[in-house]
């Protein structure tokens, strides 16, 4: 299952767009139970792109919180498809894909 | 524990009604099967007691969409101090364990059977069966447990195994650790009270004399609300008219949940730019939506703010009290 949730919804010619990413979000400060630091990872960058155009990028770095939660507005209309994807500092990606409703 | 407990409803209306027919004093009626069937609406772990009837994850997103998302978040994820649906999953033994639907609850039953007796907040038993099965569903699949496809019914329903189940146990405890005294024991009147917790309870206007207004202390709800009110209109001289100073009563008890920090779409008392386009639409309106409920483009708002006990010149009070204030 994508770690990605998108809900996209059009309102006059704006495309209301809100999505949740899970996503531990470590910011290799904290420290475990063994009193060790958990190494960091988190997610470094965030591109919306609708019909192979980017409408929203996004650059987080450690103070955003963890299962970052994200809303944004773009010019759309119903029937576009919404793809939002991340890369973090391990080098690790996900995608995924909805239409707007 | 847990199993006992659930078996000791029923024996109570079974034992009730046979002493309420039988009884000497001839009081009371005899419980018909239908007045049972709406008391015995509980849940089992196994699945027993679910009804027959299904709902979709599919069908389950618009209807949480409509009722739950504006407390529970779009996600699952809470608005503002509302109660987090989805994730959470291994913060339990953390510093800040996360309880959701997904990381704490044993039984799948028990979200059908909590979201059927007691959700909306502001509507409660208001869901039909087949509703139910599609929210309870579309929250499972917020925390990963289903997947899109999955429909609800008696039998799939009962199969759903929650994620922490086995970490659950029978507390066998005993009720109460200390052993009554029943010889040698201490007089009570030796007995000194060392420490009482001071500062919450207002005193003043117990002792004659003591030169305090009650309402000095912070205890008083309505010294409290006052000031709350002020910092609402930005401490401007506002007048208001009997029917608007009745409604403020209403409004502290009922509307200020919502209307003060603004939830759910909901527009903050004082808030000039947000009220003077509803203002523009006539006060028939807006009483028209404070009492029969509204969805509007924002929010949502509950009939009589979910508190069905306000009579409609109550609410038709509270709404002048706003807009008064909001002017």
């Amino acid at each position: 299952m994508s770690s990605i949730r998108i809900k996209a919804k059009e309102r006059k010619g704006s495309v209301d767009v809100k999505t949740l990413m899970k996503h531990k979000m470590e910011t290799g400060l904290r420290k475990g139970k063994d009193g060790k630091k958990i190494p960091e990872h988190w997610i470094t960058d965030v591109t919306a792109e609708s019909g192979g155009k980017v409408v929203f990028a996004a650059a987080f770095n450690t103070s955003i919180s963890k299962d970052p939660y994200l809303a944004f507005k773009f010019e759309g209309k119903k029937g576009d498809t919404v793809k939002i994807s991340w890369k973090d500092s391990k080098g690790k990606t996900d995608s995924a894909e909805t239409k707007v409703k | 524990m847990f199993r006992s407990l659930k078996s000791i409803p029923l024996v109570l209306v079974i034992t009730f009604s046979a002493v309420a027919s039988a009884g000497p004093l001839g009081i009371g009626s005899t419980a018909t099967p239908e007045m049972i069937a709406g008391w015995d609406i509980d849940i089992r772990p196994d699945g027993a007691g679910l009804p027959h009837g299904e709902g979709s994850v599919a069908q389950g997103e618009g209807l949480y969409e409509a009722k739950c998302a504006s407390c529970h978040g779009l996600f699952g994820e809470g608005e503002g101090r509302w109660p987090v649906l989805a994730g959470g999953d291994g913060t339990l033994d953390t510093l800040h364990p996360e309880k959701t639907v997904g990381s704490y609850w044993p039984y799948a039953s028990t979200l059908w059977d909590y979201i059927h007796r007691a959700m909306p907040y502001t509507a409660p038993q208001s869901l039909t069966d087949e509703e139910t099965y599609a929210i309870s569903a579309y929250v499972l699949y917020l925390n990963d447990i289903v997947d899109e496809e999955f429909v609800a019914n008696r039998e799939t329903f009962a199969r759903v195994k929650m994620p922490n189940e086995e970490n659950f146990y029978v507390d066998n405890r005993p009720d109460a650790q200390n052993e009554r005294c029943f010889k040698n024991c201490a007089d009570p009147k030796t007995f000194e009270i060392v420490t009482t917790i001071n500062g919450l309870t207002p005193t003043g206007h117990f002792k004659e004399d003591s030169g305090v207004a009650a309402n000095h202390y912070e205890g008083n709800p309505s010294a409290a609300s006052e000031s709350g009110i002020s910092k609402v209109m930005n401490n401007t001289k506002i007048v208001l008219s009997d029917k608007a100073t009745v409604g403020k009563g209403v409004y502290d008890m009922a509307c200020q949940a919502c209307h003060n920090p603004g939830i759910a779409g909901a527009p903050k008392t004082g808030d000039k730019a947000a009220w003077v386009s509803r203002i523009d639409q006539g006060m028939d309106i807006l009483n028209g939506h404070a009492i029969n409920g509204y969805q509007g483009a924002d929010g949502v708002m509950p009939a009589k703010g979910g508190n069905m006990s306000l009579s409609n010149d109550d609410v038709i009070n509270a709404v002048a009290f706003m807009v008064e204030s909001s002017r």
